[in-house]
This record gives structure tokens, C-alpha cells and sequence, in this order.
């Protein structure tokens, strides 16, 4: 079956670019593009992987993985920050707010991909 | 002014003595504990001393009437010496310490003994015209020839509170100020970095072909586009790594580690440039591991910088890194040196080698690099007590060296 991934984006030039680059990999996507619409779409959809910003309008990345990791339903769907807070210490602050997996920006297009696909667990 | 002490000349017979009188006129004899360690104090300089403080003094008896001032507590409080004398000290005090204050008082006549007075308290005194002022009071019992008396230094401290706040107030800005530059570099950066994201991340789905072919001179112009995106990116890395190290923010994580791993970290991202550019590229370091404390971003930042300047200005030969052990004025040091067969620097540019935006020009070679990387590498290597050193020939080569205390 065709994973679902759920892209939480803003910033629609990015959105699109994530769509475009997952979309040619054969993945299907879902979009959203402030926090609080994020977390409808997931509870509606169990996606199959959240891709998330931090900086989001209503709900931001921290507040999403609070409520997701905290809720036995959604605690096991990998979620991926893909942001543009590089400095020094924001990686661990994200992971070690419940992010299975961090991603700075400006993406690589060439490895984006793979390194989404790294966090889908074995089952 | 009435005069309140009596010279000597009155009484010459009791030289170690002052003689005071009180408000309802009888005169009184005072003697000071240090008179008796002292029996030839005369009585002018007793009065001098107390005349000379830049404090209150006030004496009180145990009824807690005010039995002496010195002019300095008619200038503080703003009364004249005859309008305090005979009056309960509390006038000098003002709510809610006046109530209690007799209590306190009568519990130091039950043990007098040097002290200050009201220790961890803000204490307050009250003017005439009814301004409250902070005042610090140091207390001592003081004999007279018939009863215990006590001895009052009031010292006025508002001038000092008032330093003490403004000083208080500038920290406080200076760290608002502080937390409000970490801001606005948090954001600077976010904001840089989302727009590059579409740049690259566009530049980088047409030169993997993704939406189709690409002719020979779209390939070329896009790899231009991609090219100088990577540059500004790495522009504002350096930018505000600078900046962060400039304002004191960067955060730093000393712990023991091996030069030996930092170098293999180093060799692996840099090898295949070296190669690329058909130079060799040799890593010599020693069997025992070195160990040294330091934070290890840094300290790979700089390795990284300093080994992929000598890639880019060495066209043939090769690159050696090489670690070792020194003793330097009988300390021992880790030496981490990186040798290039290069163009070299000439001497009248080494001077301006580690300024920001020095970037070296040579003619016919197009150098990629933000100019940053050297000065860079310099304010973080004084940040781990580094030493970075040169040595450079023009058309021979360079060689870079970084010291390190070991650990």
C-alpha cells in the first residue's frame, strides 16, 4: 500500500517543494498549514508519518508533538521536524521535545528523500 | 549654637572625661570604655573624633533620650541640637519601626556589646520635614560616670541605595539586551534560511532532472544558481557563528576527547576535495591518543576551516595533517599542524590574514569561501585556549599549526 505522509508547513514554496520531491518518490501527501489543522487532519487520517515545521501558526511544532506523543493513538507514527532553527542546541531541544528525527534547512533535494524513508520502523 | 560639650578648661581635674549637659541643664559626666584603656584621651579630641565623622552619632541613655548629637545629625535629620535633646530617640524613627523600638532598645541596655544594628534589615530614619531616609546604624555602649549609655553611628545611605538601584536597573537592561540580541540571531537565521530552502531545494529538483531534460547551458547556469545559494548559506553560518562568538553566547561543552578522532572526522568530509583536485592527501598521527579537554565543534569547525583552506589555494602536491606532541616552556601541548604545497601568502598579506573579509585575491583563480573562515577560526580558537600559528612562503606553501593544551 502507498505510505500517506502529512506535511505541516506554512511557507507554501516549501510545502510545495516537499510535495513535489515526495510526490515523485510515489508517496502520497497530505498538507496542512498551521498546527491546529495539522492535528485535525491526523486525527482524522492516520498518516503513515508526520513531517512538521516549528514555527507554525496556532499550534506549533512543539505543541504537535506534545499532543501526539502524549496520546497512545498517535505516539508511534514517526514524526519528523523539518525546520529552519539550525542553531547550535535547537537539534537537541527538538528531539528531546519527542521529534523521532530532525531535518535543518535548506534541504539537500537529493538525500531529503532517503532521510525521510530512514524513519519508517521495520515492522 | 548652644554649645553642649564643656572643655577641659571647666573641669581640668577629670581630664579623661566629657562633660555634657543635658537637656534640663545639669551637667553630666561621660566616660568612654576607651578612656579607661586610655586614662590621657583628652576630652577635645573626644569631641574632635566625633565632630570629624561623616555619621550621626547620637547618644542615648537607657530611658532612650537623646543626651549628645554631633552637628552631622543636625545636617541629616534636620533638626537643631536643642530641638533633640531630651526627646525620645524614636522621634528619630519612623513607623512602623518607632513601636517597637523601645523594646529593642531596652534589650541592648540588658547586654550592651559593639554591634551594627538591625543586621539583614533595611533600616530607616526619619527627617524632620517627615522624608524617610535608609540608614545604616552601628551600636556602642558607652559609660558614663553614673549610668550606661549607649552611642549611635547613623550613616545616610541614600546616595548609595540610589547606586545600588541604578546599578541594578542597567543589569537588568544590559541582560534584556542581551536576550533580545540571542533573538534576534535566532530569527535572523530562521528567517535567512526559509527562502534559501526554496532556492536550493527548486535549484536542486532541475539539476536532478526531475521535471525533465536539461540542455548543456541550463545544467551550467543552474549550477551557478546553486553554487551561489551554497555560498550565501554558508555566509550566514559564518555570519552568525561570528556573532553569536562576538556577543559571548556561544555555548561551550568541554570534554575529553581524542585529536585523533577529530582529524579522522575532518579527513573523511575533506579527502574526497583533495582528491578531486588530484592533490594527496596524508594524515600523520601518532600511535598513543592524545587527549585533550576541549569542545569539539569548535575545535572540528577550525581543523575543517584551516585543512580546506590549504585544499583550495594548493593546485598540485599534496595536504598533510599531522598531529604531535610539544613541550612548550615545560608544558606539554598537542600540536595540530596542516601543511600545504600551495601558492603560500606573501608577507605583505600575512599581516591582514586574520581579518574578516580578507579574502586573498590571485590572479586567474576564482576562490569560493565567504573570506570569514580564518578570523573565524581565530575567536574560536581563543575560546578553547588555542593558539592557531603560521608559517607560509609565497609559491612553496603554508603551514597552518594549532596548539592545544593537553589535558
Amino acid at each position: 500500500m502507498v505510505k500517506r505522509i502529512l506535511i505541516i508547513e506554512d511557507n507554501p514554496t516549501n510545502l510545495e517543494l516537499m510535495v513535489y520531491l515526495l510526490n515523485h518518490y510515489a508517496y502520497t501527501t497530505l498538507t496542512a498549514t498551521d498546527g491546529e489543522q495539522g492535528v485535525a487532519v491526523i486525527e482524522k487520517e492516520k498518516p503513515d508519518l508526520i513531517i512538521c515545521d516549528i514555527q507554525l501558526p496556532k499550534l506549533n511544532g512543539y505543541e504537535i508533538a506534545y499532543i501526539l506523543k502524549n496520546n497512545s493513538k498517535f505516539a508511534d507514527i514517526p514524526l519528523i521536524a523539518v525546520t529552519a532553527y539550525s542553531m547550535v542546541g535547537d537539534q537537541d531541544k527538538i528531539l528531546s521535545a519527542g521529534f523521532d528525527d530532525y531535518i535543518a534547512k535548506p534541504i539537500d533535494p537529493e538525500n531529503f528523500v532517503k532521510q525521510i524513508e530512514r524513519n519508517f520502523k521495520v515492522k | 549654637m548652644t554649645q553642649h560639650f564643656d572643655s577641659t578648661k571647666k573641669n581640668p581635674q577629670k581630664s579623661n572625661t566629657c562633660v555634657f549637659h543635658n537637656a534640663d541643664g545639669a551637667s553630666q559626666d561621660f566616660k568612654s570604655p576607651h578612656d579607661i584603656s586610655n586614662p590621657k584621651l583628652p576630652e577635645e579630641r573626644f569631641q574632635k573624633i566625633l565632630e570629624a565623622t561623616p555619621d550621626a552619632m547620637i547618644m542615648i541613655n537607657k530611658e532612650g533620650k537623646i543626651i549628645f548629637i554631633n552637628t552631622q545629625t543636625e545636617k541629616i535629620f534636620g533638626y537643631r541640637k536643642d530641638e533633640l535633646l531630651g526627646q525620645l530617640v524614636e522621634i528619630l524613627i519612623p513607623e512602623p519601626y518607632r513601636n517597637r523600638h523601645p523594646e529593642h532598645r531596652n534589650k541592648y541596655f540588658l547586654s550592651p556589646h559593639v554591634r551594627p544594628m538591625g543586621i539583614g534589615m533595611e533600616l530607616y530614619g526619619l527627617r524632620k520635614n517627615g522624608e524617610h531616609f535608609p540608614v545604616e546604624i552601628s551600636l556602642s555602649p558607652f559609660e558614663t560616670g553614673e549610668e550606661k549609655t549607649a552611642l549611635a553611628a547613623v550613616r545616610d545611605i541614600t546616595d548609595r541605595k540610589r547606586f545600588e538601584l541604578t546599578l541594578q536597573e542597567k543589569n537588568v537592561e544590559l541582560e534584556n539586551a542581551n536576550l533580545a540580541k540571542d533573538r534576534f540571531l535566532a530569527s535572523m537565521s530562521h528567517e535567512l534560511r526559509t527562502p534559501l530552502n526554496a532556492v536550493l531545494g527548486f535549484t536542486g529538483t532541475l539539476l536532478m532532472k526531475l521535471p525533465g531534460p536539461l540542455n548543456a547551458e541550463q545544467e551550467k547556469q543552474l549550477k551557478t544558481v546553486q553554487g551561489s545559494a551554497k555560498h550565501l548559506l554558508s555566509l550566514i553560518n559564518d555570519l552568525l557563528d561570528l556573532a553569536k562568538i562576538e556577543s559571548g553566547n556561544i555555548e561551550l561543552k568541554f570534554e575529553k576527547i581524542s585529536c585523533q578522532s577529530i582529524i579522522d572526522e575532518v579527513a573523511s568530509n575533506l579527502a574526497p576535495m583533495a582528491k578531486n583536485k588530484g592533490l594527496d592527501f596524508k594524515v600523520i598521527i601518532p600511535k598513543e591518543d592524545l587527549i585533550i579537554k576541549t569542545d569539539r565543534r569548535s575545535l572540528t569547525q577550525i581543523v575543517i576551516n584551516l585543512t580546506s583552506n590549504a585544499i583550495k589555494f594548493t593546485e598540485k602536491g599534496k595536504i598533510e595533517v599531522e598531529i604531535d606532541k610539544i613541550k612548550v616552556q615545560a608544558r606539554p601541548y598537542v600540536i595540530i599542524k596542516i601543511m600545504d604545497t600551495g601558492i603560500g601568502i606573501k608577507t605583505e598579506d600575512q599581516t591582514k590574514l586574520f581579518q574578516a573579509f580578507q579574502q586573498m585575491l590571485i590572479p586567474g583563480v576564482r576562490i569560493e569561501g565567504t573570506g570569514l573562515g580564518l578570523h573565524l577560526s581565530q575567536k574560536l580558537s581563543a575560546l578553547i585556549n588555542g593558539k592557531i600559528e603560521f608559517e607560509s612562503e609565497y609559491g612553496k606553501g603554508s603551514c597552518f599549526s594549532i596548539l592545544l593544551p593537553l589535558a
